[in-house]
């Protein structure tokens, strides 16, 4: 496939404003302020179904459509949620340390689409180059007049501000990142009431990943059509960036039609070409950390899109893959994990705030052998009672999800490390004796 | 279609209440509660930790987990809006499964040493563990501990212990949205999170200790009470608070005729579920007594006399200024800390005697405050019953004089009848005592000694509030009972009894009488005592600390 997304990506000073209007950029922002109402550029992103590209999938323009008709006087945000903050995941970094213009066109497009005046970038605090290069780029667009007053001659106005995280995972879930941005402590909302109707100081607000925004500027340039007939079926559909990350030949992110089989992107030529000396896949996260593993068998006809994964029993999520080969200890894997997700919960809601330190103990206890069988029952027994619904936002069904899909899929493993004290495979094998 | 005109059905008036399916039984609720308080009013206990009727709903305990029909996954129900038709189950397997999910959860780090945890006996995470939780933990890993953020005061009254909390956020909360002072907050993340002050400031708002009242476990108590007695052993006492005119609802707490603390009793129309620390911790002062006997002073001996001896030294000599000098030479003074029962008596026994020279007089103090549920109540003197003492008629009457003339020497009384000796702070400033002292005789009823019973002919010994009963009046005019939650020690009398016993003496009233009675005596002669509204007497209801169900005020 054409590259769309990342087309700029590699080009001598692809991140400066002229030569991206020298590609032709901003011609979608200047067409939809000539031509277009509002309402028809959303109907536009509706119609092309941009699933939202930060993990959970669901159509933007569809979201767009839940901003409340009047909104009494209140102004509407849009926030580009720019934390990726899901560990395997760099594809934003890519855009926006490459492109920045593509997706402030994006912001814009979307902002005379929502009625927005004021939109935010929210960028993870440890993005230092991109939040440097975005506000650059932002700075150029005012010199242009592509943001602020009376955009090329419109009605359109629109400021763009750079917000940097402080580095927190939970402020990429879009409540959190409302109070972050807020200047409050990041944690998520109850909901409902929901974003669109009162978020980001108490307004309607619009939370959309940077890919996705990046996605919009491409439907307004090429149209609808040419998005739907990217892919697998309509549903899944448009270009996507894929993060592909473990023990790989060529990990990177790789731009394909939404669809792209997970076995072409480990094992293809233009992408990740194969394991690292040969050797097997043993499971893939196919999504991001919060997204259940899957088994070498389960890899072979998935499609990468959000209901071809979901058919087996994962997520597309952020399309962050890591590949995990046969030398790989499991057990070490979910523990690893586990840590991350327990050093990264808000700490609001008791089950999240208690069950994932206790799931890292359990899993460290294992791991150095210290495990006993009744263990492994018991990880998958406090999993089951943190999730759906037990918490206010999905954290926690994040969390269990490399614990339990790896106790169900590889409990042999487990079940070895509890006899023999050690890992059943990789270089720990025989490091670790009884 | 007949062409008849038809008048338009009469609006129904809006409906204010849902009707609410609770485990298939609907009941009638009105709109503005929460859904807990709804089950609750249908008789079901939704149990919980973080909801709180006054504070913004976080629901982050996961407790008040229930199912909702409709909705395939649990829900909080403290975050769940209340609508008509709504269908809620209590008791499924699901449901009960939760509850002890989340139990286990906030137990796995808590330390389970309840034996020497102050909070035990009036615990929720203790009482939800023993209704919801399981009696096994599979947890065998070791406990969080918070080294530097244990058995540490926080403020000038609260003790925080980090290990033992659960991370409700209700003082952070109380501190924010109530006080408006802000000093508590969340440090650090996941299951490292800690309550603490910001940037160790101290937790020093006027109602600091309210933070440890709606603590539900033993992370937040108070440096006063701490350690000092069982909660199962005391006794709950309804009372007013004795530090100002606002007339905070409290409960006198007190075991073998000692006061421990004052908790805050729930009125919405004055202190809500809040006490102002100034209040609460006069509780323990209610204790002290260094007047335990009647004495009259012969000379310059002081004698222990028996109470009826001393009262009818003070009737003889009463009763000689009047045949002597007439009324003038008398002079009686009530107080803004006696009840509206003793204030009355005093006023009538002056009245008996044909006496206009009467006051009560009340330190100021700096402005209290307290939250109700609609506004901050404000007063400003150092009693609570100024406002009674005065509609009580303890005012100069036509051609008598009041105290400033008696301490200006404006006015020379023989006789001084002071019906608490503790009822300002120029008792205990020699230089006007000694202004007092001009008269022949004072007549005093105390409980603690200072300048003025030093110097009095007679003094009686005198009950303290918890030994008392009788009636209040509010700066809002509210007028409030406090109930008497034990004895008094004999030859302690309450100062209402003394004053019976002088007016018969005198020759009024009738020595049968009881506060209740005297209050209905008010009731004929006090304008607008009349028709006291219906609960305002009974005031608030009793609350558990850290246990704040609903309790009949939405």
């Amino acid at each position: 496939m054409e590259k769309v997304l990342t087309r700029r990506v590699g080009q001598p000073n692809s991140r400066s404003i002229e030569t991206y209007v020298a590609d032709g950029g901003y011609a979608g922002l200047r067409k939809v302020l000539a031509s277009m109402t509002p309402d028809q550029v959303t109907e536009e992103v509706k119609k092309a179904n941009v699933r939202g590209r930060g993990g959970a999938g669901f159509s933007a323009g569809v979201k767009w459509g839940f901003l409340p008709k009047d909104t009494k006087g209140k102004p509407i945000y849009l926030l580009c949620n720019a934390d990726e903050s899901e560990p395997g995941t760099f594809k934003d970094r890519l855009l926006m340390e490459n492109d920045p213009h593509q997706l402030l066109e994006g912001m814009a497009i979307a902002s005379y689409a929502i009625r927005c005046r004021t939109a935010y970038i929210y960028i993870r605090g440890e993005f230092y180059d991109g939040a440097r290069i975005l506000e650059k780029a932002v700075a150029e667009a005012y010199a242009k007049g592509f943001l602020g007053e009376k955009i090329l001659g419109s009605d359109f106005s629109l400021d763009i501000t750079v917000h940097r995280g402080a580095g927190a995972y939970i402020c990429g879930e879009e409540t959190g990142l409302i109070e972050s941005i807020e200047g409050k402590r990041g944690q998520p909302r109850i909901k409902p009431p929901f974003p669109a109707v009162s978020g980001a100081f108490a307004c309607p607000t619009i939370v959309n990943n940077v890919e996705t925004l990046c996605c919009v500027k491409q439907v307004i340039d090429r149209g609808a059509d040419w998005f739907m007939k990217l892919g697998r079926n309509e549903k899944n559909a448009g270009p996507k960036l894929y993060c592909i990350s473990g023990q790989v030949q060529r990990p990177g992110v790789y731009e394909a039609a939404m669809g792209l089989p997970l076995k072409d992107l480990i094992f293809g030529a233009d992408y990740a070409q194969g394991m690292k000396g040969g050797r097997k896949v043993k499971a893939v996260i196919p999504g991001g950390a919060s997204a259940p593993m899957l088994t070498a068998a389960e890899i072979e006809d998935c499609p990468l899109d959000f209901d071809g994964v979901a058919a087996k029993g994962s997520m597309l999520g952020s399309a962050a893959i890591i590949v995990i080969d046969e030398d790989t200890c499991i057990v070490n894997v979910a523990q690893n994990l586990s840590k991350f997700f327990s050093h990264e919960s808000c700490g609001q809601c008791t089950p999240c705030r208690e069950g994932t330190p206790w799931l890292y103990k359990v899993l460290t206890r294992i791991e150095q052998g210290e495990g006993r069988m009744e263990d492994i029952d018991l990880l998958a027994r406090i999993c089951n009672q943190m999730a759906n619904g037990m918490t206010i936002c999905v954290f926690a069904d994040a969390a269990i999800a490399p614990p339990l899909s790896s106790v169900t899929k590889f409990r042999q493993e487990y079940e070895y490390h509890v006899t023999h004290k050690r890992c059943m495979v990789g270089a720990r094998a025989q490091l670790v004796t009884a | 279609m007949s062409s008849t005109p038809t008048a338009p059905p009469p609006p129904s008036p809006p409906k204010d209440t849902f009707t609410v399916v609770f485990d298939g039984k609907p009941v009638e609720v009105p709109k503005t509660l929460n859904l807990i308080d709804a089950a609750k009013l249908a008789g079901i206990d939704i149990p919980h930790f973080c909801y709180h009727p006054r504070l913004s709903v976080v629901g982050q305990c996961r407790m008040c987990l229930v199912e909702i029909e409709g909705m395939p996954k649990i829900q909080a129900a403290c975050t769940t809006p209340l609508k008509d038709g709504l269908s809620v189950k209590t008791t499924t397997d699901k449901v009960k499964n939760s509850r002890a999910a989340t139990m286990e959860f906030l137990l796995i780090n808590h330390p389970l040493d309840c034996p020497i945890c102050d909070q035990a006996g009036e615990c929720t995470l203790q009482d939800n563990s023993f209704g919801y939780g399981n009696q096994l933990s599979r947890f065998d890993e070791s406990k969080r501990q918070y080294p530097t953020f244990d058995r540490a005061m926080i403020g000038p009254h609260v003790v925080a212990d980090m290990t033992r909390c659960i991370q409700c956020t209700r003082c952070i909360r109380f501190a924010k949205e109530v006080s408006g002072t802000s000093e508590l907050t969340f440090l650090d993340r996941g299951g490292r999170t800690l309550v603490w002050t910001h940037d160790g400031q101290p937790l020093a708002n006027d109602w600091s200790a309210c933070a440890a009242d709606v603590c539900p476990v033993g992370a937040l108590t108070t440096q006063e009470f701490r350690f000092r007695s069982r909660v199962w052993y005391l006794n709950k006492t309804k009372s007013v608070c004795p530090g100002c005119n606002v007339g905070c609802n409290v409960s006198i707490e007190s075991k073998d005729d000692v006061v421990y603390r004052f908790l805050p009793r729930l009125n919405p129309e004055v202190n809500d579920y809040w006490l102002c620390d100034h209040g609460r911790f006069l509780s323990e002062s209610l204790n002290a007594r260094d007047v335990h006997k009647a004495t009259l002073r012969e000379g310059s001996e002081v004698k222990d006399v028996i109470v009826p001896l001393a009262v009818e030294k003070i009737s003889r000599e009463i009763k000689a200024t009047a045949g002597k000098t007439g009324p003038s030479g008398l002079f009686f003074l009530g107080s803004a800390h006696l009840s509206n029962e003793e204030n009355f008596l005093l006023r009538k026994i002056a009245d008996h005697l044909g006496c206009a020279n009467r006051d009560a007089v009340v330190d100021t103090s700096r402005p209290r405050k307290i939250k109700s549920r609609t506004e901050w109540v404000e007063g400003d003197g150092a009693a609570p019953n100024f406002r009674g003492a005065r509609d009580m008629g303890l005012t100069p009457g036509k051609g008598g004089y009041g105290l400033e003339a008696v301490l200006s020497g404006k006015a020379s009384p023989e006789v001084i009848v002071v019906s608490d000796a503790a009822f300002a702070a120029l008792a205990d400033d020699p230089q006007k005592v000694a202004a007092l002292r001009r008269a022949r005789f004072i007549a005093v009823a105390a409980r603690t000694s200072n300048a003025l019973t030093r110097a009095a002919d007679a003094v009686l010994p005198a009950a303290a509030l918890s030994e008392n009963e009788g009636t209040f009046t509010n700066v809002q005019g509210r007028v409030q009972r406090f109930e008497r939650a034990f004895l008094p020690k004999p030859p302690v009398r309450a100062h209402w009894e003394l004053l019976l016993l002088l007016a018969t003496a005198l020759g009024w009233g009738d020595r049968n009488w009881t506060p209740s009675d005297i209050l209905g005596e008010i009731a004929k002669e006090v304008e607008g005592y009349g028709h006291i509204r219906a609960g305002e007497l009974e005031g608030g209801s009793l609350l558990k600390k850290g246990d704040f169900a609903w309790a009949g005020h939405p």
